[in-house]
């Protein structure tokens, strides 16, 4: 099997060869593959939202890729002057709205990673699922179907995540 | 007649405009907001029937934002599938408000953005426009998981968002690949393109990162683990809106892509496969599972594997099935969900509950009746459409499939009649069946009524699937809609000289 | 309006009458004189159809996706439509009185007979594939609901059966598509030119999956685990509806698709190489060993309800091996072997269901004697197991001898042979049946028992005399079977009142029966000329090696009751097609765990790596490059 190496949409593309486009590629594959390989591999939560993170910084990244071309001037249209060749604007556009959107969404995620610590006193994934289906369980024990709010008092949660020592605290990680 | 298309964006722009109006409005008087919420939601409705009228009658709608002609500008379109789907979508927002008048108002206004961005999955017409909207689709969806943000509520909705998140990131880099290929988001002009321009192996990529990240909504194997922890800690509302139709805007699109960007045999290949998947998997996962809810999101992944299964058939005929199992679905799954609220715990536990409340226990032989495809019953004429439909192009893939569906036939039987044998039981002595919530049953009993109606009028009904159908189905009808100066060149094919992406961004 | 339409009208009629008054004194009454007359209405279709061998149309049709919908009744539906109705009346006349009377659920049991009896009734009139489909899929939904209103072990019972008419139902669906994707449209007629120009592996796979689909319901090996446990739950009138004719369903979708759709020529066609059967053999086998099996099963049966549900598998074999042998004689043997049947089971069970309404039990190890405190039921028992044995005087016999003889000329000796081992065994285990109820010791605790009230005797004595009518005057009942064979286009059997008229060999019921009642009466004459003595004795008065046998010393042998028999054929019993179920059910129960296992959103981006390593070389793989 041969190296499908450069991408056959980019060596079309790319005027000549160019070391920026290549590097870019690259690091846009690296930072996904680092990313979702962190995902796997991570059982804390916080870290599996960075491996997101890296994800979603790695797509960009290739968005960028995607409409660069070598020795292009900005696509920025001045007076009359026709320029001969420009970057692709669309990807900057549609980058800027992902980045937008993503850090919206990273914010919630980790809103979200709080309200799971101060409620379970822990970030690991696997605990966190044991506890949702305990959760879950009792709340089937009880019939109403509008069910209490399940908070934990801060001090609770404290004792709780000090019998848990050995896995790192939100604070610790950020 | 003049043509509505400017009315397209309204069930759009109006619940998102009201989404940022609430919290102001919540100041001045919070009960206001919800009102003003609700408000907007039937408007929308109004419009969207309104719509409905005008496609039925003339045709598909198209327009284009700001007055940017397609392929440039974003473009919305609405065939019969889209109004459908939209109407199905805000009726169902307002029978299962999930929020209820005590909540905060950031519950209402998630409400109404899951309504808005909705809107925008059923009819944008420009792919990373769709992005846009699945991405605020899912942001309220997580939102309205976390709830009242109780540690379960949050950790679900969180590990919700991740699967989301990751499979988001999929889809943009699948659009980004389509982008490369084609120089292009509008989905007509993808269309126009695709043959040449994507039938080759990044083509495929992008469309296997594509599915993997529509699938996450669509209930797709192999994201779709999320689904059984999210339906059981969730409020039945949102379960309800998630399984019933929200899954049911992300399998159409999946659906469009395919027909209009990836109409080759190997897209619809892969799309089968991971259909047959999760038709296995979920009927499975579904023998034996403890609780009803349990059973039910099990159930939500097979049929919506059956979905996959449809579209992956080319053709009208395979349109049509999906779009029937997809309605059905959304018309069952939240009359269950509605019942499995109020019939919580082990299943065994449910004895009694038919002698508690008779209505409900028959709502539920009733829906189960359809699900697992009785005849005369809605479901079965879905599946029958599905069956003749993967018959007619019987490869051995698909003849895996028509094995699958049938034998899942039995399967679904064996865990809906086990509940429902347990409803009929007799309870423990000293106990009673399980009481239900009047507004619950009476959300219940109108779907069934409607699944009731559906039964009586089938003919007509199916009629009109095959015509949405056949609309859908069509690419070339889809382009010349979209791109009516381009129709005629579609039909030729543009010569592989013409760069797109230089004709597009210099204008 | 045709008489169709008003039959059907009729048959929801009658649900609906019992939804309302079901519950009320005089329902048994009224559901009995309904099902008179919805009788009579097919007394009257009987010239039509005799006339122009046409089908009855109803006017009710639909269209849907490009197909159309109709219903009509042909002959051989009408022969089924009569059985159906008759045993609902029986059933119902039983229920009538006492025994409805001490019912909880009676308005239930009312109602699911009238819906049963509608459901039927739309299978039997259907006249295309599709058609056919969901008038079984009707049925089985219907009978369902009768088998599981009962809870508990009924429930579970009626639980596996569902799960195997479904699966015979899905296999159904899939030979009706494969069908319909090669014919201009569901009709009968098409179907049977579609299926003559298939390529015979399609032939293969249409062949099997008809005959499993349907077989589920006929009990065929090795999907006959469902049925005894399933009807013998269910209360005793139903009970006796569903072993009269539920099954029958199944033999009769088997005649209209194997005979009318494929046709036995295709059958006979389709040959496996080697081994010199073709596929019409092999459902032949299949019939013949479910016979033996089952009947077999039902010797070892130790519970009433069992033994006679158990016969009721068994003894479909029989007709439908009549049926495929083809030849008039077949046919007519197995057409008429269902309407036999179906009045002697209705009897036996109904003795049976007076037995347990007056001694709460059907457990063969808890009862005997009772023919002193219940001899109306004895004899109702006693025509009935003598009809089931198949010997003369009574009906079966005839379409027994019928079936051997079609066998016989058919050149099936290995058939014949097995249709014989069936008959021992089934005289074996009836007068197992006999014997332990109503013979030997009366126990102590049935001292008081007194004999059925006439609500429930009447009908089973009524039954009983039917299988002694037409057993000595089978032509009543082949002139019934004439219509059902003229609509599957079979050529007409010669006969008349008393049998069959043929060339090698022809039978005359008359003159048997005639002859064993002079012999009989000879004998009588013989013995009270010979002065007779006989005396009666107490039921206790009874002596063993000089010692007088008290009643609360038990001596009632009816535990293991053929031990000889049980260690010779005893290690076939190995209930291995019972593991197979059971490795089924737990196989499915250990996957559904580990898929649900799968299910943890913190797998997620394992599986999605995997997911997009496998896509991607997939895609290069199969794309290769552009």
């Amino acid at each position: 099997m041969t190296l499908p190496w450069p991408p056959e949409f980019i060596s079309a593309n790319l005027s000549e060869a160019s070391l920026l486009g290549h590097a870019m590629i690259a690091g846009a594959v690296g930072l996904i593959v680092i990313g979702l390989y962190a995902m796997v591999v991570e059982r804390n939560l916080a870290r599996i939202i960075l491996g997101l993170a890296l994800i979603g910084s790695g797509v960009n990244l290739f968005l960028v890729a995607v409409g660069y071309r070598a020795d292009a001037a900005a696509p920025i249209l001045a007076g009359s002057m026709a320029p001969t060749a420009m970057v692709d604007p669309l990807p900057q556009a549609l980058v800027l709205t992902s980045i937008v959107i993503d850090v919206g969404v990273l914010a919630l995620a980790l809103a979200l990673a709080i309200r799971v610590h101060e409620a379970f006193g822990t970030l690991d994934t696997r605990e966190v699922q044991r506890l949702i289906a305990k959760a879950a369980a009792e709340n089937d024990r009880g019939s109403p179907p509008h069910r209490p709010d399940q908070h934990v008092s801060p001090s609770v949660a404290r004792k709780e995540r000090e019998k848990r020592a050995d896995i790192p605290r939100l604070e610790e990680l950020m | 007649m003049a043509r509505s298309s400017e009315l397209l964006v309204l069930p759009i722009a109006l619940p998102i405009a009201a989404a940022f109006l609430m919290p102001v409005v919540a100041n001045v008087q919070a009960s206001l907001a919800r009102w003003l919420g609700i408000a907007v939601v039937v408007a929308a409705l109004g419009v969207a029937a309104m719509l409905a009228v005008d496609i039925a009658q003339s045709g598909p709608l198209v327009a284009a934002l700001g007055g940017f002609a397609p392929p440039l500008g974003i473009t919305l379109y609405a065939d019969g599938i889209s109004i459908t789907l939209l109407i199905a979508l805000l009726a169902g927002g307002l029978l299962f408000w999930a929020a209820s008048p005590g909540d905060n108002v950031r519950s209402h206004v998630l409400m109404v953005l899951l309504m808005g961005a909705g809107s925008g999955l059923a009819l944008s017409g420009d792919l990373f426009n769709l992005f846009v909207f699945y991405e605020i689709t899912a942001v309220a969806s997580y939102g309205l998981v976390a709830g009242r943000g109780s540690g379960a509520e949050a950790g679900a909705a969180l590990r919700y968002l991740i699967v989301g998140t990751l499979g988001s990131s999929l889809a943009l880099l699948g659009i980004a690949l389509v982008y490369a290929s084609t120089g292009t988001l509008n989905l007509a002009d993808i269309a126009r393109l695709a043959p040449e321009r994507l039938a080759g192996v990044t083509g495929m990529a992008a469309f296997l990162l594509l599915v993997l990240g529509f699938g996450v909504k669509a209930e797709l194997t192999p994201v779709n683990t999320w689904v059984p922890e999210v339906y059981a800690t969730a409020s039945a509302r949102v379960a309800s809106l998630l399984a019933g139709i929200v899954s049911k805007l992300a399998i159409v699109i999946v659906m469009r892509i395919v027909v209009l960007a990836f109409p080759g045999e190997q897209a619809r290949e892969l799309l089968l496969v991971l259909g047959i998947a999760g038709v296995v998997a979920g009927e499975f996962a579904a023998l034996g599972s403890a609780t009803l809810i349990q059973a039910l999101s099990y159930s939500s992944v097979s049929q919506l594997g059956l979905v996959a299964i449809a579209f992956a058939i080319s053709g009208t005929a395979g349109v049509a099935a999906g779009l029937a199992l997809a309605l059905h679905h959304a018309l069952v799954k939240p009359a269950f969900f509605m019942l499995a609220a109020n019939w919580r715990g082990p299943i065994d536990g449910l004895a009694g509950a038919a002698k508690a409340t008779p209505v409900a226990a028959a709502v539920f032989v009733f829906l189960a009746l359809s699900i697992v495809g009785v005849p005369p019953l809605p479901g079965f004429w879905a599946k029958y459409l599905l069956v003749t439909a993967a018959l007619a192009k019987a490869s051995p893939l698909v003849l895996l499939a028509i094995a699958v569906v049938l034998a899942a036939v039995v399967v679904e039987a064996a865990y809906m009649f086990r509940i429902a044998v347990a409803l009929y039981g007799q309870p423990a002595p000293e106990r009673s069946g399980p009481a239900i919530l009047r507004g619950d049953l009476a959300r219940a009993t109108l779907l069934a009524a409607g699944l009731a109606v559906v039964t009586l009028t089938a003919p007509a009904v199916l009629d009109a699937i095959h015509r949405m159908a056949a609309v859908a189905s069509d690419r070339d009808a889809y382009i010349a809609h979209v791109l009516p100066e381009r129709g005629a060149r579609a039909a030729l094919s543009v010569s592989v000289g013409v760069d797109q992406r230089t004709e597009r961004s210099i204008p | 309006m045709s008489l169709l339409d008003i039959l059907f009208l009729g048959a929801l009629a009658v649900a609906l009458a019992m939804a309302l008054l079901g519950g009320t004194r005089p329902a048994g009454v009224i559901a009995t004189l309904s099902y008179a007359a919805l009788l009579a209405v097919l007394a009257l279709m009987e010239p039509l159809l005799a006339q122009s061998n046409a089908a009855i149309a109803s006017s009710v049709k639909f269209q849907i996706i490009g197909e159309e919908i109709g219903w009509s009744m042909n002959g051989l539906g009408w022969f089924f439509a009569l059985i159906t109705v008759a045993a609902a009346l029986f059933a119902s006349w039983f229920s009538s009185g006492q025994w409805g009377a001490v019912q909880y659920d009676m308005r239930r049991q009312h109602v699911l007979l009238a819906v049963n009896v509608f459901a039927m009734l739309v299978l039997l009139s259907s006249q295309d594939l599709l058609g056919l489909f969901i008038g079984w899929e009707l049925v089985s939904w219907a009978s369902f609901a009768m088998m599981t209103q009962r809870g508990g072990a009924a429930a579970r019972a009626a639980y596996r059966y569902i799960l195997y008419a479904l699966a015979g139902a899905m296999a159904v669906l899939a030979a009706i598509v494969i069908i319909r994707a090669h014919a201009a449209s569901f009709n009968f007629a098409d179907a049977r030119m579609a299926v003559a120009a298939l390529p015979s592996a399609t032939k293969w796979t249409v062949v099997a999956l008809l005959t499993a689909g349907f077989g589920v319901k006929m009990g065929l090996l090795p999907f006959h685990l469902w049925q005894a446990p399933a009807y013998s739950e269910t209360p005793g009138a139903s009970s006796a509806f569903l072993n009269a004719i539920s099954a029958r369903m199944g033999l009769y979708a088997l005649i209209v698709t194997l005979l009318q759709v494929i046709g036995t020529d295709v059958l006979t066609n389709l040959s496996v190489q080697f081994i010199w059967l073709d596929a019409r053999d092999i459902i032949m086998w299949l019939a013949a060993v479910t016979m033996v099996v089952a009947t077999f099963i039902a010797l070892m049966q130790t519970d009433a309800r069992l033994l006679l549900t158990w016969h009721g598998i068994g003894q479909g074999g029989y007709m439908l091996l009549g049926v495929l042998i083809a030849s008039p004689l077949g046919t007519a043997g197995g057409l008429m072997h269902v309407m036999n049947y179906g009045i002697y089971q209705a009897a036996l069970i109904l003795s049976v269901a007076s037995v347990m309404h007056r001694t709460g039990t059907s457990d063969l190890d808890r009862l005997g004697g009772l023919i002193t405190r219940m001899p109306l039921s004895y004899v109702t028992m006693l025509m009935g197991i003598i009809g089931l044995a198949g010997l003369p005087p009574m009906n079966g016999f005839v379409s027994k001898w019928m079936i051997y003889k079609s066998l016989l000329e058919g050149r099936e000796p290995l058939l014949l042979a097995l249709a014989f081992v069936t008959t021992l065994g089934t005289i074996l285990s009836v007068y197992k049946l006999i014997h332990n109820i109503f013979l030997g010791q009366l126990r102590q605790e049935h001292w008081e028992i007194r004999e059925a009230p006439l609500s429930m005797t009447v009908p089973m004595l009524l039954l009983g005399a039917i299988c002694f009518v037409t057993g000595a005057m089978p032509g009543l009942t082949l002139q019934l079977v004439d219509r059902a064979q003229a609509a599957i286009g079979v050529p007409l059997l010669a006969h008349h009142l008393g049998g069959v008229t043929l060339a090698t060999g022809s039978l005359n019921m008359l003159w048997v029966v005639g002859t064993m009642l002079a012999m009989m009466g000879m004998g009588a004459v013989i013995f009270y000329l010979l002065g007779g003595r006989h005396r009666a004795v107490h039921q206790y008065d009874n002596y063993a090696g000089g010692h007088f046998l008290s009643a609360d010393l038990r001596y009632h042998f009816s535990h293991e009751f053929y031990p000889g028999l049980a260690r010779v054929i005893g290690p076939w019993y190995r209930g291995w097609i019972v593991r197979a179920e059971a490795s089924l059910i737990r196989l499915s129960d250990i996957i559904g765990h580990a898929w649900r296992g799968s299910f943890d959103a913190g797998i997620t981006p394992l599986y999605v790596m995997a997911a997009l390593v496998a896509g991607l070389l997939w895609v290069r793989s199969a794309g290769g490059l552009p």
